[in-house]
Protein backbone atom coordinates (compact mmCIF):
# COMPACT_ATOMS: atom_id res chain seq x y z
CA UNK A 1 0.00 0.00 0.00
CA UNK A 2 2.91 2.25 0.81
CA UNK A 3 4.64 1.21 -1.73
CA UNK A 4 2.19 1.95 -4.18
CA UNK A 5 1.70 5.38 -3.13
CA UNK A 6 5.57 6.32 -3.52
CA UNK A 7 5.45 4.81 -6.58
CA UNK A 8 2.40 6.41 -7.58
CA UNK A 9 3.42 9.87 -6.74
CA UNK A 10 6.32 10.47 -9.09
CA UNK A 11 4.64 8.88 -11.76
CA UNK A 12 1.65 11.06 -11.08
CA UNK A 13 4.03 13.99 -11.53
CA UNK A 14 5.53 12.81 -14.72
CA UNK A 15 2.35 12.68 -16.15
CA UNK A 16 1.25 16.31 -15.49
CA UNK A 17 4.88 17.54 -16.39
CA UNK A 18 4.19 16.02 -19.95
CA UNK A 19 0.57 17.43 -20.09
CA UNK A 20 1.27 20.84 -18.65
CA UNK A 21 4.13 20.92 -21.20
CA UNK A 22 1.82 19.51 -23.86
CA UNK A 23 -0.91 22.16 -23.65
CA UNK A 24 1.64 25.04 -23.36
CA UNK A 25 3.48 24.45 -26.42
CA UNK A 26 1.01 24.02 -28.20
CA UNK A 27 0.62 28.05 -28.78
CA UNK A 28 1.40 28.98 -32.12
CA UNK A 29 4.57 31.32 -31.82
CA UNK A 30 7.46 30.78 -29.75
CA UNK A 31 9.84 32.39 -27.04
CA UNK A 32 11.15 34.02 -29.74
CA UNK A 33 8.72 35.80 -31.17
CA UNK A 34 7.25 37.07 -28.05
CA UNK A 35 10.63 37.96 -26.73
CA UNK A 36 11.05 40.20 -30.12
CA UNK A 37 7.43 41.55 -30.14
CA UNK A 38 7.80 41.48 -34.52
CA UNK A 39 10.51 44.16 -34.51
CA UNK A 40 13.24 41.84 -35.26
CA UNK A 41 13.53 40.22 -38.93
CA UNK A 42 13.76 36.86 -40.26
CA UNK A 43 16.90 36.50 -39.49
CA UNK A 44 17.34 37.77 -36.09
CA UNK A 45 14.70 35.49 -35.51
CA UNK A 46 16.27 32.05 -36.62
CA UNK A 47 19.54 33.13 -35.11
CA UNK A 48 17.62 33.43 -31.32
CA UNK A 49 16.13 30.73 -32.27
CA UNK A 50 19.13 28.33 -33.02
CA UNK A 51 20.81 30.09 -29.84
CA UNK A 52 17.58 29.54 -27.37
CA UNK A 53 17.09 25.80 -29.17
CA UNK A 54 13.98 26.36 -29.87
CA UNK A 55 14.49 24.19 -33.44
CA UNK A 56 14.83 21.08 -31.44
CA UNK A 57 12.21 18.37 -31.46
CA UNK A 58 9.65 18.52 -28.89
CA UNK A 59 11.05 15.49 -26.69
CA UNK A 60 14.06 17.53 -26.53
CA UNK A 61 12.52 20.94 -25.59
CA UNK A 62 10.47 18.60 -23.08
CA UNK A 63 13.36 16.66 -21.29
CA UNK A 64 15.75 20.30 -21.33
CA UNK A 65 12.54 21.81 -19.14
CA UNK A 66 12.69 18.54 -17.04
CA UNK A 67 16.00 19.06 -16.43
CA UNK A 68 16.00 22.57 -15.62
CA UNK A 69 12.81 22.23 -13.32
CA UNK A 70 14.74 19.56 -11.16
CA UNK A 71 17.88 22.23 -10.69
CA UNK A 72 15.44 24.87 -10.18
CA UNK A 73 15.92 26.27 -13.65
CA UNK A 74 13.01 27.70 -14.87
CA UNK A 75 13.54 29.09 -17.49
CA UNK A 76 13.08 33.53 -18.14
CA UNK A 77 10.05 35.01 -18.08
CA UNK A 78 8.88 36.04 -21.72
CA UNK A 79 7.43 39.24 -20.32
CA UNK A 80 9.33 40.70 -17.74
CA UNK A 81 13.11 39.11 -18.41
CA UNK A 82 13.29 38.03 -15.03
CA UNK A 83 14.40 34.15 -13.80
CA UNK A 84 11.32 32.63 -13.14
CA UNK A 85 12.30 31.07 -10.04
CA UNK A 86 13.37 35.21 -8.95
CA UNK A 87 9.56 36.01 -9.29
CA UNK A 88 8.13 32.86 -7.53
CA UNK A 89 10.64 33.63 -4.57
CA UNK A 90 9.65 36.97 -4.57
CA UNK A 91 5.93 35.82 -4.15
CA UNK A 92 6.22 32.82 -2.14
CA UNK A 93 5.80 33.99 1.40
CA UNK A 94 2.65 36.13 0.60
CA UNK A 95 1.22 32.70 -0.85
CA UNK A 96 2.48 30.78 2.02
CA UNK A 97 0.78 32.82 4.28
CA UNK A 98 -2.52 33.49 2.36
CA UNK A 99 -2.80 29.56 2.07
CA UNK A 100 -1.96 28.99 5.91
CA UNK A 101 -4.61 31.57 7.17
CA UNK A 102 -7.61 30.34 4.97
CA UNK A 103 -6.55 26.77 6.22
CA UNK A 104 -6.84 27.73 9.81
CA UNK A 105 -10.12 28.88 8.99
CA UNK A 106 -11.16 25.97 6.78
CA UNK A 107 -10.17 22.93 8.49
CA UNK A 108 -12.03 23.42 11.70
CA UNK A 109 -15.43 24.56 9.81
CA UNK A 110 -14.83 21.43 7.62
CA UNK A 111 -14.91 18.86 10.38
CA UNK A 112 -17.16 20.82 12.81
CA UNK A 113 -20.01 20.89 9.92
CA UNK A 114 -19.56 17.42 8.58
CA UNK A 115 -19.59 15.88 12.01
CA UNK A 116 -23.11 17.98 12.71
CA UNK A 117 -24.58 16.97 9.32
CA UNK A 118 -23.20 12.94 9.41
CA UNK A 119 -25.55 12.75 12.47
CA UNK A 120 -28.47 12.55 11.26
CA UNK A 121 -30.06 14.88 13.50
CA UNK A 122 -32.49 17.62 12.79
CA UNK A 123 -29.26 19.95 12.89
CA UNK A 124 -28.09 17.91 10.69
CA UNK A 125 -30.19 17.44 7.90
CA UNK A 126 -29.92 22.16 8.45
CA UNK A 127 -26.01 21.39 8.41
CA UNK A 128 -26.20 19.24 5.15
CA UNK A 129 -28.73 21.75 3.41
CA UNK A 130 -26.28 24.43 4.15
CA UNK A 131 -23.24 22.64 2.74
CA UNK A 132 -24.31 21.75 -0.78
CA UNK A 133 -25.85 25.20 -0.71
CA UNK A 134 -22.43 26.91 -0.05
CA UNK A 135 -20.64 23.95 -1.92
CA UNK A 136 -23.05 25.37 -5.20
CA UNK A 137 -22.00 29.02 -5.07
CA UNK A 138 -19.12 30.29 -7.29
CA UNK A 139 -15.82 31.08 -5.45
CA UNK A 140 -16.33 34.71 -6.97
CA UNK A 141 -19.89 35.48 -5.37
CA UNK A 142 -18.68 34.29 -1.93
CA UNK A 143 -15.48 37.05 -1.95
CA UNK A 144 -18.26 39.26 -4.08
CA UNK A 145 -20.56 39.18 -1.13
CA UNK A 146 -17.90 38.98 1.52
CA UNK A 147 -16.39 42.24 0.15
CA UNK A 148 -20.04 43.86 -0.39
CA UNK A 149 -20.86 43.58 3.19
CA UNK A 150 -17.89 44.31 4.94
CA UNK A 151 -15.66 47.03 3.01
CA UNK A 152 -18.63 47.93 1.22
CA UNK A 153 -22.22 48.26 3.37
CA UNK A 154 -20.22 48.21 7.15
CA UNK A 155 -16.48 49.68 5.80
CA UNK A 156 -14.54 47.77 8.17
CA UNK A 157 -12.01 45.82 5.88
CA UNK A 158 -9.96 47.08 2.89
CA UNK A 159 -11.60 45.63 -0.09
CA UNK A 160 -8.37 45.08 -1.73
CA UNK A 161 -5.17 43.65 -0.59
CA UNK A 162 -1.95 45.42 -1.56
CA UNK A 163 1.62 43.37 0.07
CA UNK A 164 4.13 46.10 0.68
CA UNK A 165 6.91 45.22 -1.12
CA UNK A 166 9.35 43.07 0.94
CA UNK A 167 7.41 43.09 4.02
CA UNK A 168 4.65 40.79 5.64
CA UNK A 169 0.86 41.91 4.72
CA UNK A 170 -1.38 43.42 7.28
CA UNK A 171 -3.33 41.11 9.40
CA UNK A 172 -6.46 43.35 8.56
CA UNK A 173 -6.05 42.57 4.72
CA UNK A 174 -5.64 38.94 5.13
CA UNK A 175 -9.26 37.98 6.61
CA UNK A 176 -11.53 38.94 3.19
CA UNK A 177 -9.13 36.63 0.49
CA UNK A 178 -8.54 34.57 3.55
CA UNK A 179 -12.16 33.94 4.57
CA UNK A 180 -13.34 34.42 0.75
CA UNK A 181 -10.73 30.72 0.34
CA UNK A 182 -12.07 29.13 3.14
CA UNK A 183 -15.53 29.19 3.00
CA UNK A 184 -16.57 27.20 -0.55
CA UNK A 185 -13.11 24.52 0.66
CA UNK A 186 -14.73 24.22 3.82
CA UNK A 187 -18.29 23.86 2.63
CA UNK A 188 -16.87 21.75 -0.18
CA UNK A 189 -14.65 19.47 2.17
CA UNK A 190 -17.97 19.23 4.44
CA UNK A 191 -20.31 17.77 1.66
CA UNK A 192 -17.44 15.15 1.06
CA UNK A 193 -16.62 13.95 4.30
CA UNK A 194 -20.11 14.20 5.53
CA UNK A 195 -21.26 10.66 3.84
CA UNK A 196 -18.63 9.11 5.17
CA UNK A 197 -19.45 10.00 8.72
CA UNK A 198 -23.28 9.11 8.40
CA UNK A 199 -21.66 6.12 7.34
CA UNK A 200 -18.92 5.17 10.19
CA UNK A 201 -21.88 6.33 12.46
CA UNK A 202 -24.23 3.69 11.30
CA UNK A 203 -21.31 0.63 11.64
CA UNK A 204 -22.28 -1.92 13.73
CA UNK A 205 -19.20 -1.58 16.38
CA UNK A 206 -20.83 2.73 17.11
CA UNK A 207 -24.24 1.39 17.01
CA UNK A 208 -23.00 -1.25 19.87
CA UNK A 209 -21.26 1.14 22.34
CA UNK A 210 -24.11 3.66 22.05
CA UNK A 211 -26.22 0.52 23.37
CA UNK A 212 -24.03 -0.32 26.07
CA UNK A 213 -24.45 3.61 27.56
CA UNK A 214 -20.74 4.73 26.67
CA UNK A 215 -20.77 7.88 26.78
CA UNK A 216 -20.79 9.87 23.84
CA UNK A 217 -17.15 11.20 23.85
CA UNK A 218 -15.86 7.65 24.22
CA UNK A 219 -18.35 6.12 21.44
CA UNK A 220 -16.79 9.18 18.97
CA UNK A 221 -13.22 9.26 20.34
CA UNK A 222 -12.71 5.21 20.55
CA UNK A 223 -14.91 3.85 17.62
CA UNK A 224 -16.24 6.81 15.48
CA UNK A 225 -12.77 8.26 15.23
CA UNK A 226 -10.20 5.59 14.14
CA UNK A 227 -11.93 4.33 10.86
CA UNK A 228 -12.76 8.01 9.68
CA UNK A 229 -9.55 9.11 9.61
CA UNK A 230 -7.72 7.84 6.87
CA UNK A 231 -10.72 9.59 4.88
CA UNK A 232 -10.95 12.57 6.46
CA UNK A 233 -6.89 12.84 5.79
CA UNK A 234 -7.36 12.36 1.43
CA UNK A 235 -10.14 14.66 1.90
CA UNK A 236 -7.82 17.34 3.52
CA UNK A 237 -5.46 16.61 1.06
CA UNK A 238 -8.35 17.34 -1.98
CA UNK A 239 -9.35 20.40 -0.22
CA UNK A 240 -5.81 21.89 0.33
CA UNK A 241 -4.88 21.64 -3.77
CA UNK A 242 -8.47 22.81 -4.63
CA UNK A 243 -8.05 25.63 -1.97
CA UNK A 244 -4.28 26.65 -3.23
CA UNK A 245 -5.65 26.58 -6.74
CA UNK A 246 -8.35 28.78 -5.89
CA UNK A 247 -5.72 31.65 -4.91
CA UNK A 248 -5.57 32.34 -8.24
CA UNK A 249 -8.77 34.01 -8.28
CA UNK A 250 -9.62 35.31 -4.86
CA UNK A 251 -5.69 37.03 -5.46
CA UNK A 252 -6.75 38.76 -8.56
CA UNK A 253 -9.78 40.13 -6.77
CA UNK A 254 -8.35 41.29 -4.33
CA UNK A 255 -5.23 42.53 -5.66
CA UNK A 256 -3.33 40.41 -3.41
CA UNK A 257 0.37 39.87 -4.78
CA UNK A 258 0.66 35.56 -4.55
CA UNK A 259 1.36 33.01 -7.10
CA UNK A 260 -1.86 32.59 -7.51
CA UNK A 261 -2.62 36.29 -9.27
CA UNK A 262 1.30 35.32 -10.96
CA UNK A 263 0.18 32.57 -12.51
CA UNK A 264 -3.60 34.29 -13.64
CA UNK A 265 -1.00 37.02 -15.31
CA UNK A 266 0.83 34.78 -16.81
CA UNK A 267 -2.40 32.82 -18.38
CA UNK A 268 -3.92 36.03 -19.29
CA UNK A 269 -0.49 37.56 -21.40
CA UNK A 270 0.82 33.92 -22.54
CA UNK A 271 3.91 34.06 -20.53
CA UNK A 272 4.57 29.83 -20.83
CA UNK A 273 7.69 29.80 -18.49
CA UNK A 274 5.80 31.31 -16.07
CA UNK A 275 2.52 29.67 -16.26
CA UNK A 276 4.64 25.85 -16.75
CA UNK A 277 6.82 26.86 -13.52
CA UNK A 278 3.48 27.29 -11.07
CA UNK A 279 1.23 24.88 -12.65
CA UNK A 280 3.56 22.33 -11.60
CA UNK A 281 4.37 23.76 -8.36
CA UNK A 282 1.01 23.60 -7.83
CA UNK A 283 0.86 19.98 -9.04
CA UNK A 284 3.55 19.24 -6.86
CA UNK A 285 1.73 20.54 -3.86
CA UNK A 286 -1.27 18.34 -4.85
CA UNK A 287 0.06 15.13 -5.57
CA UNK A 288 2.49 15.49 -2.17
CA UNK A 289 -0.54 16.41 -0.42
CA UNK A 290 -2.14 13.00 -1.97
CA UNK A 291 0.88 11.30 -0.71
CA UNK A 292 1.22 12.06 2.77
CA UNK A 293 -2.71 11.15 2.80
CA UNK A 294 -1.82 7.33 1.35
CA UNK A 295 1.01 6.98 3.77
CA UNK A 296 -0.98 8.24 6.73
CA UNK A 297 -4.38 6.47 5.51
CA UNK A 298 -1.60 3.34 5.54
CA UNK A 299 -0.27 3.79 8.22
CA UNK A 300 -3.33 3.85 10.16
CA UNK A 301 -5.46 1.36 8.42
CA UNK A 302 -6.59 -1.29 11.29
CA UNK A 303 -6.78 -3.86 8.97
CA UNK A 304 -2.91 -3.41 7.78
CA UNK A 305 -1.65 -6.79 9.71
CA UNK A 306 -4.08 -8.82 7.23
CA UNK A 307 -2.92 -7.53 4.01
CA UNK B 1 -33.75 31.21 -13.31
CA UNK B 2 -31.86 29.57 -16.20
CA UNK B 3 -34.88 31.10 -18.41
CA UNK B 4 -34.21 34.56 -17.00
CA UNK B 5 -30.74 33.63 -17.48
CA UNK B 6 -30.94 32.91 -21.23
CA UNK B 7 -33.63 35.38 -22.27
CA UNK B 8 -32.97 38.43 -20.00
CA UNK B 9 -31.31 40.07 -22.90
CA UNK B 10 -34.69 40.34 -24.61
CA UNK B 11 -36.43 42.82 -21.68
CA UNK B 12 -33.45 45.15 -20.60
CA UNK B 13 -34.54 48.93 -20.17
CA UNK B 14 -31.78 50.61 -21.46
CA UNK B 15 -29.00 49.65 -23.76
CA UNK B 16 -26.47 47.56 -21.56
CA UNK B 17 -23.19 48.79 -23.24
CA UNK B 18 -24.10 52.72 -23.20
CA UNK B 19 -23.36 55.09 -20.35
CA UNK B 20 -26.17 56.69 -18.48
CA UNK B 21 -24.57 58.86 -15.76
CA UNK B 22 -21.92 59.30 -13.89
CA UNK B 23 -19.87 55.79 -12.41
CA UNK B 24 -21.15 53.81 -9.76
CA UNK B 25 -24.32 56.00 -9.39
CA UNK B 26 -26.64 55.22 -6.51
CA UNK B 27 -30.18 53.37 -7.18
CA UNK B 28 -32.75 56.10 -8.36
CA UNK B 29 -36.58 55.70 -10.10
CA UNK B 30 -34.46 55.15 -13.90
CA UNK B 31 -31.85 52.86 -12.92
CA UNK B 32 -33.30 50.67 -10.16
CA UNK B 33 -29.95 49.04 -9.28
CA UNK B 34 -27.84 52.41 -9.97
CA UNK B 35 -24.96 52.63 -12.48
CA UNK B 36 -21.39 50.47 -12.88
CA UNK B 37 -18.24 51.43 -13.19
CA UNK B 38 -18.40 53.43 -16.55
CA UNK B 39 -21.99 54.96 -15.72
CA UNK B 40 -23.77 51.99 -17.32
CA UNK B 41 -27.24 50.89 -15.95
CA UNK B 42 -26.62 47.52 -13.21
CA UNK B 43 -30.20 45.97 -14.00
CA UNK B 44 -30.02 46.01 -17.90
CA UNK B 45 -26.24 44.67 -17.53
CA UNK B 46 -27.21 41.99 -15.01
CA UNK B 47 -30.49 40.74 -17.63
CA UNK B 48 -28.01 40.98 -20.62
CA UNK B 49 -25.11 39.29 -18.99
CA UNK B 50 -26.29 35.36 -18.07
CA UNK B 51 -26.86 34.10 -21.81
CA UNK B 52 -23.47 33.46 -22.37
CA UNK B 53 -22.21 31.97 -19.24
CA UNK B 54 -25.41 29.70 -18.86
CA UNK B 55 -25.17 28.60 -22.59
CA UNK B 56 -21.50 27.95 -22.28
CA UNK B 57 -22.05 26.11 -18.81
CA UNK B 58 -24.83 23.62 -20.12
CA UNK B 59 -23.33 23.02 -23.79
CA UNK B 60 -19.73 21.91 -21.45
CA UNK B 61 -22.42 19.64 -18.69
CA UNK B 62 -24.18 18.30 -21.56
CA UNK B 63 -20.40 16.80 -23.14
CA UNK B 64 -18.91 15.65 -19.79
CA UNK B 65 -22.39 14.07 -19.06
CA UNK B 66 -22.24 12.17 -21.58
CA UNK B 67 -18.48 11.41 -21.76
CA UNK B 68 -18.84 10.26 -18.35
CA UNK B 69 -21.35 8.03 -18.90
CA UNK B 70 -20.44 6.46 -21.83
CA UNK B 71 -16.86 5.88 -20.60
CA UNK B 72 -18.61 4.31 -17.27
CA UNK B 73 -20.95 1.85 -19.12
CA UNK B 74 -17.81 0.97 -21.02
CA UNK B 75 -15.32 0.71 -17.90
CA UNK B 76 -18.58 -0.84 -16.15
CA UNK B 77 -19.49 -3.31 -18.29
CA UNK B 78 -16.36 -5.58 -18.06
CA UNK B 79 -13.69 -6.04 -16.07
CA UNK B 80 -10.36 -6.25 -18.32
CA UNK B 81 -7.29 -3.86 -19.47
CA UNK B 82 -9.70 -1.14 -21.06
CA UNK B 83 -11.57 -0.70 -17.55
CA UNK B 84 -8.32 -0.09 -16.05
CA UNK B 85 -7.13 2.13 -18.38
CA UNK B 86 -10.13 4.26 -18.08
CA UNK B 87 -9.93 4.25 -14.47
CA UNK B 88 -6.47 5.12 -14.68
CA UNK B 89 -7.07 8.21 -16.53
CA UNK B 90 -9.77 9.13 -14.40
CA UNK B 91 -7.76 9.07 -10.92
CA UNK B 92 -5.26 11.06 -12.58
CA UNK B 93 -7.16 14.05 -13.84
CA UNK B 94 -8.60 13.82 -10.51
CA UNK B 95 -5.91 14.33 -8.46
CA UNK B 96 -5.37 17.81 -10.06
CA UNK B 97 -7.11 20.49 -9.08
CA UNK B 98 -9.99 21.39 -11.91
CA UNK B 99 -9.03 24.96 -11.83
CA UNK B 100 -5.78 24.78 -12.65
CA UNK B 101 -6.36 22.35 -15.51
CA UNK B 102 -9.18 25.25 -16.67
CA UNK B 103 -6.39 27.73 -16.79
CA UNK B 104 -4.03 25.44 -18.29
CA UNK B 105 -6.27 24.87 -20.74
CA UNK B 106 -7.05 28.97 -21.39
CA UNK B 107 -3.02 29.73 -22.10
CA UNK B 108 -4.03 27.90 -25.71
CA UNK B 109 -7.67 27.88 -26.01
CA UNK B 110 -10.47 30.39 -26.09
CA UNK B 111 -11.92 31.47 -22.92
CA UNK B 112 -15.21 29.02 -23.84
CA UNK B 113 -13.77 26.31 -25.42
CA UNK B 114 -11.28 26.11 -22.52
CA UNK B 115 -14.48 26.01 -19.81
CA UNK B 116 -16.24 23.27 -22.09
CA UNK B 117 -12.72 21.29 -22.09
CA UNK B 118 -12.13 21.53 -18.36
CA UNK B 119 -15.63 20.55 -17.46
CA UNK B 120 -15.13 17.51 -19.33
CA UNK B 121 -11.56 17.05 -17.74
CA UNK B 122 -12.53 17.61 -14.53
CA UNK B 123 -16.56 16.10 -14.42
CA UNK B 124 -16.59 13.54 -16.61
CA UNK B 125 -13.74 11.40 -14.44
CA UNK B 126 -16.18 11.89 -11.90
CA UNK B 127 -19.41 10.85 -13.91
CA UNK B 128 -17.46 8.13 -15.12
CA UNK B 129 -16.77 6.32 -11.66
CA UNK B 130 -20.38 6.71 -10.34
CA UNK B 131 -21.56 5.33 -13.63
CA UNK B 132 -18.93 2.46 -13.90
CA UNK B 133 -20.11 1.51 -10.31
CA UNK B 134 -23.47 1.69 -10.58
CA UNK B 135 -23.41 -0.69 -13.97
CA UNK B 136 -21.24 -2.94 -11.89
CA UNK B 137 -23.81 -3.05 -9.63
CA UNK B 138 -26.82 -3.41 -11.78
CA UNK B 139 -24.40 -5.91 -14.04
CA UNK B 140 -25.57 -8.87 -11.85
CA UNK B 141 -29.31 -7.89 -11.23
CA UNK B 142 -31.91 -10.31 -12.47
CA UNK B 143 -33.37 -8.53 -15.15
CA UNK B 144 -29.75 -8.09 -16.92
CA UNK B 145 -29.09 -11.86 -16.40
CA UNK B 146 -32.65 -12.40 -18.06
CA UNK B 147 -31.92 -10.60 -21.34
CA UNK B 148 -28.44 -12.07 -21.07
CA UNK B 149 -29.99 -15.33 -21.39
CA UNK B 150 -32.26 -14.50 -23.89
CA UNK B 151 -29.18 -14.24 -26.13
CA UNK B 152 -29.36 -10.28 -26.19
CA UNK B 153 -26.05 -8.05 -27.14
CA UNK B 154 -23.94 -6.26 -24.84
CA UNK B 155 -24.92 -2.78 -26.41
CA UNK B 156 -28.39 -3.48 -26.64
CA UNK B 157 -28.74 -4.31 -22.82
CA UNK B 158 -26.50 -1.29 -21.92
CA UNK B 159 -28.63 0.28 -24.00
CA UNK B 160 -32.49 -0.99 -23.05
CA UNK B 161 -31.61 -2.43 -19.65
CA UNK B 162 -29.32 -0.07 -18.15
CA UNK B 163 -29.89 3.40 -19.33
CA UNK B 164 -33.29 3.55 -18.21
CA UNK B 165 -32.15 2.35 -14.47
CA UNK B 166 -29.31 5.42 -14.32
CA UNK B 167 -31.97 7.95 -15.42
CA UNK B 168 -32.17 9.69 -11.89
CA UNK B 169 -28.00 9.39 -11.33
CA UNK B 170 -27.91 10.49 -14.81
CA UNK B 171 -30.26 13.60 -13.83
CA UNK B 172 -28.58 14.77 -10.68
CA UNK B 173 -24.86 14.53 -12.71
CA UNK B 174 -25.66 16.90 -14.99
CA UNK B 175 -26.92 19.36 -12.76
CA UNK B 176 -23.54 18.72 -10.67
CA UNK B 177 -22.11 19.17 -13.39
CA UNK B 178 -23.60 21.95 -14.73
CA UNK B 179 -22.88 23.75 -11.63
CA UNK B 180 -18.93 22.78 -11.77
CA UNK B 181 -18.91 24.19 -15.43
CA UNK B 182 -20.90 27.20 -14.18
CA UNK B 183 -17.77 27.69 -11.41
CA UNK B 184 -15.14 27.39 -14.18
CA UNK B 185 -16.76 29.72 -16.48
CA UNK B 186 -17.30 32.61 -13.92
CA UNK B 187 -13.42 32.33 -12.62
CA UNK B 188 -12.34 31.99 -16.24
CA UNK B 189 -14.35 35.13 -16.97
CA UNK B 190 -13.31 36.87 -13.93
CA UNK B 191 -9.69 36.38 -14.49
CA UNK B 192 -10.44 38.21 -17.91
CA UNK B 193 -10.14 35.11 -20.50
CA UNK B 194 -14.10 34.87 -20.60
CA UNK B 195 -16.05 37.58 -23.20
CA UNK B 196 -14.23 40.72 -24.05
CA UNK B 197 -14.57 43.66 -21.75
CA UNK B 198 -17.77 45.62 -23.14
CA UNK B 199 -20.03 42.62 -23.25
CA UNK B 200 -22.36 42.28 -20.24
CA UNK B 201 -21.17 39.14 -18.30
CA UNK B 202 -21.63 38.30 -14.19
CA UNK B 203 -18.58 37.55 -13.26
CA UNK B 204 -16.90 40.18 -15.24
CA UNK B 205 -18.85 42.63 -13.35
CA UNK B 206 -18.33 41.51 -10.02
CA UNK B 207 -14.34 42.57 -11.10
CA UNK B 208 -15.50 45.79 -12.54
CA UNK B 209 -17.30 46.79 -9.92
CA UNK B 210 -15.25 45.63 -7.10
CA UNK B 211 -13.71 48.86 -6.31
CA UNK B 212 -17.39 50.66 -5.74
CA UNK B 213 -18.48 48.49 -3.28
CA UNK B 214 -18.70 51.80 -0.96
CA UNK B 215 -20.33 53.74 -3.41
CA UNK B 216 -22.53 51.22 -5.06
CA UNK B 217 -22.77 47.85 -3.49
CA UNK B 218 -25.75 47.12 -5.91
CA UNK B 219 -23.43 46.62 -8.69
CA UNK B 220 -21.43 44.11 -6.83
CA UNK B 221 -24.19 42.18 -4.92
CA UNK B 222 -27.03 41.87 -8.55
CA UNK B 223 -24.47 40.32 -10.80
CA UNK B 224 -23.35 38.13 -7.79
CA UNK B 225 -27.01 36.95 -6.37
CA UNK B 226 -27.82 36.18 -10.01
CA UNK B 227 -25.03 33.96 -10.42
CA UNK B 228 -25.42 32.27 -7.25
CA UNK B 229 -29.23 31.85 -7.99
CA UNK B 230 -28.60 30.46 -11.18
CA UNK B 231 -26.13 27.84 -9.20
CA UNK B 232 -28.29 27.13 -6.83
CA UNK B 233 -30.83 26.75 -8.67
CA UNK B 234 -29.48 24.31 -11.37
CA UNK B 235 -27.91 21.85 -8.07
CA UNK B 236 -31.68 21.99 -6.88
CA UNK B 237 -33.27 20.79 -10.41
CA UNK B 238 -30.14 17.51 -10.15
CA UNK B 239 -31.68 16.65 -6.73
CA UNK B 240 -34.62 16.58 -7.72
CA UNK B 241 -34.46 14.66 -10.69
CA UNK B 242 -32.70 12.15 -8.49
CA UNK B 243 -35.41 12.16 -5.64
CA UNK B 244 -38.17 11.56 -8.63
CA UNK B 245 -36.40 8.60 -10.32
CA UNK B 246 -36.38 7.07 -6.61
CA UNK B 247 -40.10 7.27 -6.62
CA UNK B 248 -42.27 7.85 -3.30
CA UNK B 249 -40.99 5.45 -0.68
Amino acid sequence: MIRWALVRAPLLLAGVSVAVFAATEALPGDAALARTAGRATAAQLAALRADGGLDDPVWLRYLRWVWGLLRGDAGVSLLSDRPVSDLIGQRLPAAVILAAAALAVTVPVMLSLAWVAGTGSVAGRYATALVTATAAVPQVVVAAGLTALFAGVLGWLPPVSLVPAGGAPPPATLILPAVSLALPAAAYGAMLLRGVVADTLALPCVRDAERRGLSRLTVALRYALPPLLAPTVRILALVSAGLFAATAVVETMFGYAGLGELLAGAVANRDTPVVQAVAMLAAAVAVGGLLVADVLAAATDPYRARS
Amino acid sequence: MIGVALCGAALVPHDPLLPLGAPWGPPSGDTPLGTDALGRDVLSRVLAGGRHLTGTAGLAALIASATGIAGGLLAGWRDGPVSRALSALADLLLAIPLLLIAMLLAVTLPGTVAVVAATVCGGAPLTLRIVADAVRRVRTAGYVEAALGRGESGPAILRREMLPALAGLAGQDLGARFVVALQIAAALSLLGLGLAPPAPDWAAMIRENLGGAGLNPAALVAPAAALALLCLAVSAAGHAAVARSRGPR
